[in-house]
C-alpha cells in the first residue's frame, strides 16, 4: 500500500489557507471517512444509513481522509497564484451500497462557494460515477466547442478488475476528483447549468435515456458533418497532429511501464527464493551463521520494498497515463467539432455569394451566415485558449507523474540501502576467539 | 591473495609427535604468517599472468585449439623494479595433473580445488563457451589463486613438484610421473567399498562428510538462484532504457517540455546501461562461492581417505583375531568354529604331532607379522587422523574469514548499486522538474 503524503492533483479550486474550513464541518456529522489502508474493505451501509468506524470509536478529524483532503486544499496551483478562487469542489469518502438489484459505490461531492448562481455556499451531496457519466455527456452536449476533460474508464472486466477493492476505488475516486475540479476551473464550463445541478441537486432527474439518445445524435451531426473544409487554419492542424503522436508516445509509456512492472515481479519471484536459501546454509554454520541469517533478512527487506514499488507503479502511474488517452480522444472529437462548423460555414458562405450573383440587388450578408461566422469564431476562440489551459495543465501533470516515478524509484533503493548498511555491522562483528584485529 | 611463506614447526608425512600443543601452535603460526601480510611463498610472487590460444595435435592426432596461461614468479626481496619474472607456459590439463599429485601425495591435506573446467553455472550474457573471453580471464584469475593457496599452504609449499611447477619448463610431466604418484592413488573401489564396511570412524570425519555435503547442496543451490536474479535484474534494468528513446522522441513534439524530457531520457539510458559493471562485479563473488563449493570435493576426499585407513586397520586387526583364534583351537585341540581345517580332520583323521607343531610355528609367526601390521596401521591411522584435523582446523578458519570477506564485499557491492540508483533516479527527477 502506498503510505506516505497524499497525492496533490494539479488544477483548479483552491482557497487560501485563511478561507478553508474543515471539509466535513457543518454537514453530515455522523459520516465515515475513507477507511484507512490499516482497515480491512469498504464499509457497506445500507440504505444511506451512515455508520461509525468499525471499532466503534466517533469519526476523528485527523484521519488520512481529512488530511488529504484538506492538502488537496493547501497545494497551491503554480498558474494560478494569486487569482482568487470562488469554486471549490471535493470528492471524497467513497462507500458501497449494497440494494437487491445491484451494488455500487458513491462518493461525496463537497461544493463551496460564493458565487451567486448558487443558493447556497456549501453543499454536499452522494454521487455515482453514472451520474458524473452523465454530467459529462451534458457538456458536451451544452459546450460542444470545449475540450471538456475526461473521465476514468467506465466499463471494467469482472473478474479481472475488482471493482470494490479499496485500490480501484481510490484511484477512480482520484480520477473524479481531478474531473471535477478541472471543470470548477474552466471559466465557461464552471458556470454551465448542469454541472450547477450536479453539485446542488439532492436527486439529479436525469433522463438517462434521452441523454443517450441526444447524445449520439449531437456527435453523429459534428463528427460526419457532411461539408467539406476548405482550408483548416494552420494552428488546428498542428493541434490535431499534435494529439495524434502524442497519443503514440503516451501508448508507447504506457506499453514500457508495463513491461517494467513484469520484469520487476519476475525478478521479484527469484528474489524471494533467493534469500531463503542464505538461511539453509546458515543451518549448518557456525561462525557464519549470523551474517548469513543478516544478509537474508537483508534481502527480505529488499523483497518488500520492491513489491511496494510496484503497486505504487500500478496504482499511480499507469491509471494518469490511460485518463490522458481518453482525454485526448475526446478532443480529437471538439476538433472535428470545430472543422464541421468551418465547413458549414465555407458552404453557407459560398452557396449565399451564389445567390447573391443571381440577386444583383442584395448587398446584405444573410443573417445565417452571419451566425455561421460567428459561431466559427466563438469555436475558434474557445478552442485556443482550452488549448493553452489544457497544455499547462499536461504540463503539470505529466511533471508531477514522472516526478512521482523517480520519488517511488528513489524511496526503494534508499529502502534497500538501509539495509544493506544496516547488515554490514553484523557482518564485521568480530568473535570473542578471533586474536587479530580485521581491518576494515 | 598472496602466498604464504612455510613456517618451521609443521606438520609432515613422517613426524608423529605432535603434541596438541604443538598443533595449536602450528595453526597460529599459519594464520599469524597470513594475516601479518608478509606472505609470500619462499620469497617469491606468483602470479597467472596471460592467456593465449595455441593449436596443436591432441592425443589422437587430431587438431585443437586449446588455451596456455603464463605464471610468472619473480622472488620478493630481490629489488622488483625492472627486473622480469621468470615465466614458463602451462595447460589447465598440467594445472590437473599437479592437483592430483598433491591430493594422492598429502592425502590429510584439503587441496584447494582448481577453477572451472567448463563455465557451466551461468546467466545469459556469459555464453557456456570456454573459448569465451570473460570466461577465459576469469579461469586465469582462478588459477593464480589456485597457486596462492597452494604457495601459502604449511604443508604443500614446501613440494618441490610444485616449485619446479612454477619454475621449469621442460620434463616436468616426465618428473611427475616419476614419483610414481599413480600407483600411490587409492583405487576407487578400495575407497567404496570401505565408505560402506567401516566400522569405528572417527565421528568428527562422519560430521564432516555431512557437513561437506550439506555445503554442496546449499551453494550449488544458491549459484543458480543467483544467477536466475541476475538475469531478471538484468531485463529490469534494461527494459529502462527504452524509455530514453521515448522521451526523446516526445520531446521532439514539446516545447516547454522538450528539454527536460531529453536530459531525463539520457539518464534512463545510464540508468540500463549500468547493469552491466553491477553483475560482472557479482561475477567475482560467483567466484568465490563457487570455489569453495568445489572444496567440498577436497573436504570428502579426506573423509574418505580416513574411512580407507580406518577400514584397513580394521581389516588387519579382524585378521590377527582370526590368526588368535586358530591359534587357541589349534593349541587346545578343539575345534570351536566351523573351519575347512575342522572338516578335514574329521574326514582323513587326526594330525600328527609334529603336523601341528609345524602349523603352530607358522601361526606364531604370523601372529608377530600380524601384531607388527596393526600396530603400523594403528599408527599410520593415528597420525593421519591428527595431521588432517590440523589442516581441516586450518581450511575451517580460512573458510570463515574468507566467506565473511565474500560476504561483506557483496553487501558493499550491493549498497553501490543502490547509491548509483539513488543518483540516477534523483537526476531524472530534477529533469522532470524542470519540465
Amino acid at each position: 500500500m502506498s503510505a506516505g503524503t497524499p497525492k496533490s492533483l494539479a488544477s483548479s479550486g483552491q482557497k487560501p489557507i485563511q478561507e478553508i474550513c474543515h471539509p466535513l464541518g457543518a454537514e453530515d456529522t455522523a459520516s465515515v471517512l475513507t477507511p484507512s489502508p490499516d482497515v480491512g474493505n469498504t464499509i457497506t451501509s445500507i440504505g444511506g444509513k451512515d455508520l461509525s468506524l468499525p471499532n466503534g470509536t466517533p469519526v476523528e478529524t485527523s484521519s488520512p481522509a481529512s488530511s488529504s483532503s484538506l492538502l488537496n486544499r493547501l497545494q497551491l496551483d503554480d498558474d494560478l497564484d494569486g487569482e482568487t478562487r470562488d469554486l471549490f469542489v471535493t470528492v471524497e469518502d467513497p462507500k458501497k451500497h449494497v440494494s437487491t438489484m445491484e451494488t455500487y459505490i458513491t462518493y461525496m461531492v463537497a461544493t463551496k462557494t460564493t458565487r451567486v448562481e448558487f443558493d447556497l455556499p456549501e453543499y454536499s451531496v452522494r454521487r455515482r460515477y453514472q451520474d458524473f457519466d452523465w454530467l459529462r455527456t451534458k457538456l458536451e452536449d451544452t459546450q460542444p466547442t470545449h475540450l471538456i476533460p475526461p473521465l476514468p474508464e467506465k466499463f471494467v472486466m469482472k473478474g479481472v478488475v475488482d471493482r470494490f477493492s479499496e485500490e480501484f476505488v481510490e484511484t477512480r475516486r482520484k480520477a473524479l476528483d481531478k474531473f471535477l475540479k478541472r471543470v470548477a476551473d474552466h471559466p465557461v464550463l464552471s458556470f454551465n447549468e448542469h454541472f450547477n445541478a450536479f453539485l446542488s441537486a439532492k436527486d439529479l432527474n436525469k433522463r438517462q435515456g434521452l441523454a443517450l439518445l441526444s447524445k449520439m445524435g449531437e456527435s453523429v451531426k459534428y463528427v460526419t458533418g457532411g461539408y467539406k473544409l476548405r482550408g483548416r487554419p494552420v494552428e488546428f492542424s498542428a493541434m490535431g497532429d499534435y494529439l495524434d503522436m502524442f497519443t503514440q508516445k503516451l501508448g508507447t509509456i504506457d506499453r514500457i511501464a508495463q513491461r517494467i512492472i513484469k520484469e520487476q515481479s519476475e525478478y521479484q519471484v527469484e528474489l524471494r527464493e533467493y534469500g531463503p536459501v542464505y538461511t539453509t546454509w546458515a543451518l549448518s554454520e557456525a561462525e557464519l551463521q549470523g551474517p548469513l541469517e543478516g544478509v537474508a533478512s537483508c534481502m527480505a527487506n529488499c523483497s518488500s520494498a520492491l513489491d511496494e514499488l510496484t503497486q505504487d507503479m500500478s496504482e499511480d502511474f499507469l491509471p494518469v497515463l490511460r485518463e490522458y488517452v481518453l482525454y485526448i480522444e475526446s478532443m480529437k472529437i471538439v476538433l472535428k467539432k470545430r472543422d464541421n462548423i468551418q465547413a458549414e460555414y465555407e458552404a453557407k458562405l459560398e452557396a449565399a455569394a451564389f445567390r447573391k450573383e443571381d440577386r444583383a440587388s442584395c448587398t446584405q450578408v444573410p443573417t445565417d451566415v452571419e451566425k455561421c461566422h460567428d459561431r466559427v469564431e466563438c469555436c475558434n476562440a474557445d478552442l485556443k485558449s482550452d488549448w493553452d489551459r489544457w497544455q499547462n495543465n499536461k504540463r503539470q501533470d505529466f511533471r508531477q507523474l514522472l516526478t512521482g516515478m523517480a520519488d517511488h524509484n528513489i524511496q526503494y533503493y534508499e529502502k534497500c540501502l538501509a539495509a544493506w548498511e544496516s547488515v554490514i555491522p553484523l557482518l564485521r562483528d568480530k568473535q570473542p576467539q578471533e586474536t587479530e584485529t580485521e581491518e576494515d | 591473495m598472496m602466498a604464504d611463506s612455510g613456517p618451521k614447526e609443521v606438520a609432515v608425512i613422517g613426524n608423529t609427535e605432535l603434541t596438541s600443543a604443538e598443533l595449536d601452535n602450528n595453526i597460529k603460526n599459519t594464520m599469524v604468517e597470513i594475516e601479518k601480510g608478509t606472505s609470500l611463498l619462499r620469497k617469491m610472487e606468483i602470479s597467472v599472468a596471460e592467456a593465449e590460444k595455441r593449436t596443436g595435435k591432441n592425443t589422437v592426432n587430431m587438431q585443437e585449439i586449446y588455451t596456455v596461461y603464463l605464471i610468472e614468479t619473480r622472488p620478493v626481496d630481490a629489488l622488483t623494479e625492472g627486473i622480469t619474472p621468470d615465466s614458463l607456459w602451462r595447460r589447465y590439463s598440467e594445472f590437473e595433473l599437479l592437483r592430483n599429485y598433491l591430493l594422492v601425495t598429502y592425502p590429510f591435506v584439503v587441496v584447494a580445488p582448481l577453477p572451472e573446467k567448463r563455465a557451466e553455472i551461468v546467466w545469459h550474457k556469459l555464453s557456456a563457451d570456454n573459448m569465451d573471453p570473460d570466461f577465459v580471464e576469469r579461469r586465469r584469475v582462478g588459477l593464480e589463486n589456485f597457486l596462492h593457496r597452494v604457495a601459502s599452504h604449511p604443508v604443500l609449499c614446501n613440494d618441490n613438484i610444485f616449485y619446479i611447477f612454477l619454475t621449469e619448463d621442460k620434463d616436468w610431466k616426465e618428473m611427475v610421473y616419476e614419483t610414481g604418484f599413480q600407483a600411490k592413488a587409492d583405487s576407487r573401489l578400495k575407497a567404496v567399498n570401505a565408505a560402506f564396511r567401516v566400522k569405528n570412524p572417527d565421528g568428527r570425519f562422519t560430521e564432516l562428510k555431512h557437513y561437506s555435503d550439506e555445503l554442496q547442496t546449499v551453494l550449488s543451490q544458491l549459484l543458480r538462484v543467483r544467477a536466475r536474479v541476475a538475469d531478471r535484474l538484468y531485463g529490469v534494468y534494461k527494459v529502462h532504457g527504452n524509455y530514453g528513446r521515448v522521451f526523446s522522441e516526445w520531446s521532439a513534439i514539446e516545447k516547454e517540455m522538450g528539454d527536460g524530457l531529453q536530459s531525463a531520457g539520457h539518464h534512463m539510458d545510464a540508468y540500463a546501461a549500468s547493469v552491466d559493471d553491477i553483475l560482472e562485479e557479482e561475477e567475482h563473488y560467483a567466484d568465490q562461492l563457487k570455489e569453495y563449493l568445489f572444496y567440498t570435493d577436497a573436504l570428502r576426499a579426506v573423509c574418505r581417505k580416513h574411512e580407507l585407513t580406518q577400514f584397513e586397520l580394521e581389516m588387519v586387526a579382524l585378521d590377527l583375531a582370526c590368526k588368535k583364534q586358530q591359534k587357541e583351537e589349534l593349541v587346545t585341540g578343539t575345534v570351536r568354529t566351523f573351519s575347512l581345517k575342522g572338516m578335514t580332520s574329521k574326514l582323513f583323521g587326526q594330525e600328527t604331532a609334529e603336523q601341528r607343531e609345524a602349523k603352530l610355528q607358522v601361526l606364531e609367526q604370523q601372529l608377530k607379522e600380524g601384531e607388527e601390521a596393526v600396530k603400523e596401521k594403528n599408527t599410520e591411522s593415528d597420525e593421519f587422523v591428527k595431521t588432517a584435523w590440523v589442516d581441516i582446523e586450518r581450511f575451517k578458519d580460512q573458510k570463515d574469514r574468507d566467506l565473511k570477506e565474500a560476504l561483506i564485499s557483496y553487501a558493499v557491492m550491493q549498497i553501490s548499486m543502490c547509491k548509483k540508483g539513488i543518483q540516477v533516479w534523483t537526476n531524472a527527477k530534477e529533469c522532470f522538474n524542470k519540465m
